[in-house]
């Protein structure tokens, strides 16, 4: 066996000592000379028309530069996936960003904002996914003809199939029925959102982002800022946790669009009750579980439909369904499987990935499923479990084969831990065969 | 901009010579642990900032048999005084569950006090204690009892003139007991806070003192509560009475931290662990 | 109206005209440049500004700067000597008690304000001095098992 000297060695991190000595540079840490700040103002209600913007009094106060809007926006005013404004004209959620103010200090930019006169038509928001589906509930898409998402081949409903589960549940001896909702979470990141963004001496625009996917968002600021890539720098890489919160462009957009407008370094920073407040959060999911199973414990099907609440824009939520519908027969082998998603949007802050994203959604469900559905047949949960569990070969719900299944090994080394002493009828069972 | 004027007074008689001259533009900081927040989201605007930490009103001390703490005294004083220890034990548990470190470090006992909160956890056993206030002014001074103190969340009869300087503690009598709920164990804005004081002759109770809060807009004696337990001897059954009675006083509402439903269930078992404690059952 | 602030910051003298309304965080981090300690709130929640004034942890974010006239503040700055990694830093590193690094500063100074009281703190003490100071990559055991090993003679001299 040969020796290495990396492979299987603990090797200290080559960006530790800049971290315990405080060196490492985040984004709030880069400092340009000349540096302008941002500071925005948020539409203080949940559903309008922005009528007008009226900086008149904004401009007089000492030290502000000037304001930036969708006006200034070089290139096109969306963000990612051709979705969320940079600058909203319209407005979906309380919270969501209008205009900038640029000036010398935060102190001074805030002032401006306070005096920022801005109209905005109001209108009647809808904010629970299940009233938001009902004909004639107001739009949070005005150009749509529902706030269902319409498109998936079966219009606002992704189906995955496997199997046959009308026939399924004709085989089972029970049937447990349940309705599990999750709520909205923040990731709360120790590092709120930041940019730093600036025109450097080859006329680049650089940007210093939290980004957790550099090259998704530097497609989409290229096409907001409108420059070829040969005129951007996209710095990033030192983020003060993400945890998924940091996928979609929450600063870097309005920061590059005000450093090309006034020509000067911008700092723009969410303080972190905005971050709370209106960022991207984990969405709330409902789901409707229908499971079949014979007496000897055997599941035979799983229905299940599901809700995702998109808040005001889809950006990749529907992709979450799509994603998140596998996951949702849990680590189990079931041979008739129809998951159900629907992606509905409401007049609230944009659900992006967290954690987990799709993964984590709808597993406590499954597994409450499974303790009810031991409980309905008087029998140890370990086993209903073990029973079940994937095994090489078994087909996911999504018809993927499983490989590497471990679950069962996983159960085995957790009762251990836990001082649990399984049957011996348990413990002889094993991923690699039924 | 507005101009924000600071001063650094070394003299309460030049502290609230500045408050009479600016009244309501003034605002009084301390630790500063309640007040900065509001500055730095722009929520309050200071147009005079009066700090009062070099006034010297930061100290423990016995006087006429009483415990009495200086207003500007910061909250992790509290822990390490071997008096506060002695007279007051239900006040260090306060302080012990209170906050953290960095925010004890600096945050005082009057600033808690005179916040206002109906969730300010030193308040509870010092109500429990019949603490009095002294609030001093340039026309004088009066000494009031902490249960006067209070007439609204955040709202108090200090005037804009006067400050708060000096927590007066009878000497002990009977057992005080603290309880607090909170989310979690440090850093918790109270759903639920009991501070109890029982004087026993054998089994039998002479005086009660059961004050309840964040249940009410304002902290909370439990009048009812109070007299139930009065002349009777105190066993388990007494002690569910009285927690029953002390809730049923109270008008919790549902807010971020918990619903009103929740807050009655826990304060009933809250005030019924403290009750217990403090007459040693 | 702006007046002359007079501080020690990691044992030099400095003076420097600020605002009335400025914090000890402003300062350290937009007026001398000293970005080690963060801005993660502006609450006094998260715990990442925390610095020591006269050896005590106290949030910068919620300290007026004028307020620390005459004091001895010491941030993460001040606490490696001469380029030579104290042993808290070195145990931090070496217990994987850094991943993304933005509670690392106030994690560093705090344990630091708590050893040089408390040489020998049981685990429960380290729990609950530390406890105000936030940490949401999930370091937690990791960071108490730094400061545990330089209260036990775990660590070498960096």
């Amino acid at each position: 066996m040969a020796e290495y000297n990396y492979i299987g060695a603990s090797l200290p991190r080559y960006d530790g000592e800049g971290r315990v000595t405080g060196k490492t540079v985040y984004v709030d840490d880069v400092i340009k000379p000349g540096m302008l700040y941002v500071k925005v103002f948020r539409s203080p209600v949940h559903k309008g028309v922005v009528k007008n913007i009226d900086a008149s009094e904004t401009l007089k106060v000492p030290g502000v530069a000037g304001i930036v809007t969708g006006k200034d926006v070089p290139g096109v005013n969306v963000g990612w996936f051709g979705d969320v404004p940079v600058f909203a004209e319209t407005i979906r959620y309380q919270g969501q960003v209008v205009a900038g103010v640029v000036a010398v200090d935060e102190d001074t930019a805030a002032e401006g904002v306070a005096k920022l006169k801005v109209d905005i038509e109001e209108q009647t928001p809808v904010f629970d996914m299940f009233e938001a589906i009902k004909p004639g509930a107001p739009l949070v898409d005005p150009a749509a003809k529902s706030n269902y998402f319409e498109g998936w081949p079966k219009g606002n409903t992704f189906k995955m199939v496997l199997g046959d589960v009308e026939q399924g549940f004709k085989e089972a001896d029970y049937i447990v029925e349940g309705d599990y909702s999750e709520g909205v979470q923040d990731h709360a990141s120790m590092e709120p959102h930041a940019s730093v963004a600036y025109l450097d001496e080859a006329g680049r625009l650089c940007v210093h982002t939290t980004s957790q996917c550099l090259a998704f968002q530097l497609r989409s600021l290229m096409a907001i800022f409108n420059r070829p890539l040969s005129k951007m720098r996209y710095i990033g890489g030192v983020v003060g946790g993400g945890f998924g919160g940091k996928n979609e462009i929450h600063t870097d957009h309005i920061a590059g669009v005000a450093a090309l407008k006034f020509g000067k370094p911008i700092k723009y920073r969410e303080t972190r009750r905005e971050d709370l407040r209106f960022s991207t959060k984990r969405g709330a999911w409902v789901f409707h579980f229908k499971d079949g199973v014979t007496k000897d414990g055997r599941l035979v099907a799983r229905y299940v439909e599901h809700w995702h609440d998109s808040g005001a824009y889809n950006t990749f939520s529907s992709y979450g369904i799509e994603k998140g519908s596998m996951f949702l027969s849990g680590p189990y082998w079931i041979p008739n499987i129809l998951i159900e998603g629907h992606l509905v949007l409401t007049n609230k802050p944009v659900s992006s990935s967290m954690r987990g994203y799709t993964s984590s959604n709808g597993q406590y469900a499954s597994e409450v499923q499974m303790t009810k559905i031991a409980q309905k047949l008087g029998m140890d949960p370990w086993e209903l479990r073990f029973i079940n569990a994937w095994r090489d070969g078994d087909l996911g719900a999504s018809r993927y084969k499983v490989l590497g299944a471990g679950s069962i090994e996983a159960m085995k080394k957790t009762a251990e831990l836990a001082g649990i002493k399984l049957p011996e009828h348990l413990m002889q069972l094993s991923s690699r065969r039924r | 901009m507005q101009d924000v004027s600071y001063f650094a007074p070394t003299e309460v008689s030049q502290a609230v010579k500045l408050l009479a001259e600016h009244g309501k533009k003034a605002t009084v900081l301390a630790g500063g642990t309640d007040v900065m927040p509001k500055i730095n989201y722009y929520e309050l605007k200071p147009e005079v900032l009066v700090y009062i930490g070099g006034l010297g009103l930061d100290y423990i001390k016995a006087e006429g048999g009483q415990l009495v703490i200086g207003a500007g005294t910061p909250i992790a004083k509290l822990l390490e005084s071997d008096l506060v220890a002695k007279q007051a034990p239900s006040l260090v548990e306060a302080a012990r569950q209170h906050s953290s470190v960095a925010i004890r470090s600096v945050g005082t006992i009057g600033g808690n006090v005179a916040h206002a909160s109906p969730a300010a956890d030193l308040v509870y056993p010092l109500m429990a204690m019949d603490a009095k206030l002294k609030l001093v002014s340039a026309k004088g001074e009066r000494l009031v009892a902490i249960e006067a103190f209070f007439t609204g969340p955040g709202e108090t009869i200090l005037g804009a003139d006067e400050l708060l300087t000096e927590i007066q503690i009878p000497a002990a009598k009977g057992k005080a007991v603290y309880g607090k709920l909170g989310k979690r164990k440090a850093q918790a804005c109270s759903i639920v806070i009991v501070g109890v004081r029982l004087e026993l002759d054998g089994k039998v109770c002479r005086a009660a003192r059961v004050a309840l809060g964040s249940m009410a807009p304002t902290p909370l004696r439990c009048a009812k509560a109070e007299a139930l337990l009065v002349g009777k001897t105190v066993d388990a059954a007494l002690v569910a009475q009285a927690a029953a009675a002390a809730v049923g006083e109270s008008s919790p509402i549902d807010d971020v931290r918990a619903t009103a439903w929740y807050r009655r269930k826990a304060g009933t078992a809250l005030v019924a662990r403290a009750l217990a404690q403090a007459a040693g059952l | 109206m702006k007046q002359i602030l007079s501080f020690t910051l990691n044992g030099e003298q400095v003076d420097l005209v600020v605002k009335p309304t400025e914090t000890l965080l402003d300062v350290l981090r937009e007026r001398l440049n000293f970005t080690g300690m963060k801005r993660g709130c502006d609450d006094g929640d998260c715990g990442t500004c925390t610095v020591l004034i006269n050896g005590e942890p106290v949030r910068s974010c919620l300290t007026l700067a004028l307020t620390a006239a005459g004091k001895d503040v010491v941030t993460i700055e001040g606490v490696a000597k001469d380029g030579k990694l104290h042993p808290i830093q070195k145990a931090f590193m070496d217990n994987g008690a850094v991943q993304c690094g933005f509670c690392t500063p106030a994690m560093v100074l705090v344990a630091k304000a708590l050893l040089d009281k408390n040489p020998h703190p049981t685990r429960h003490d380290v729990v609950y001095y530390m406890s105000g100071n936030l940490c949401r990559c999930g370091c937690y055991d990791e960071i108490v098992d730094a400061v545990l090993a330089v209260a036990n003679g775990k660590v070498k001299e960096a």
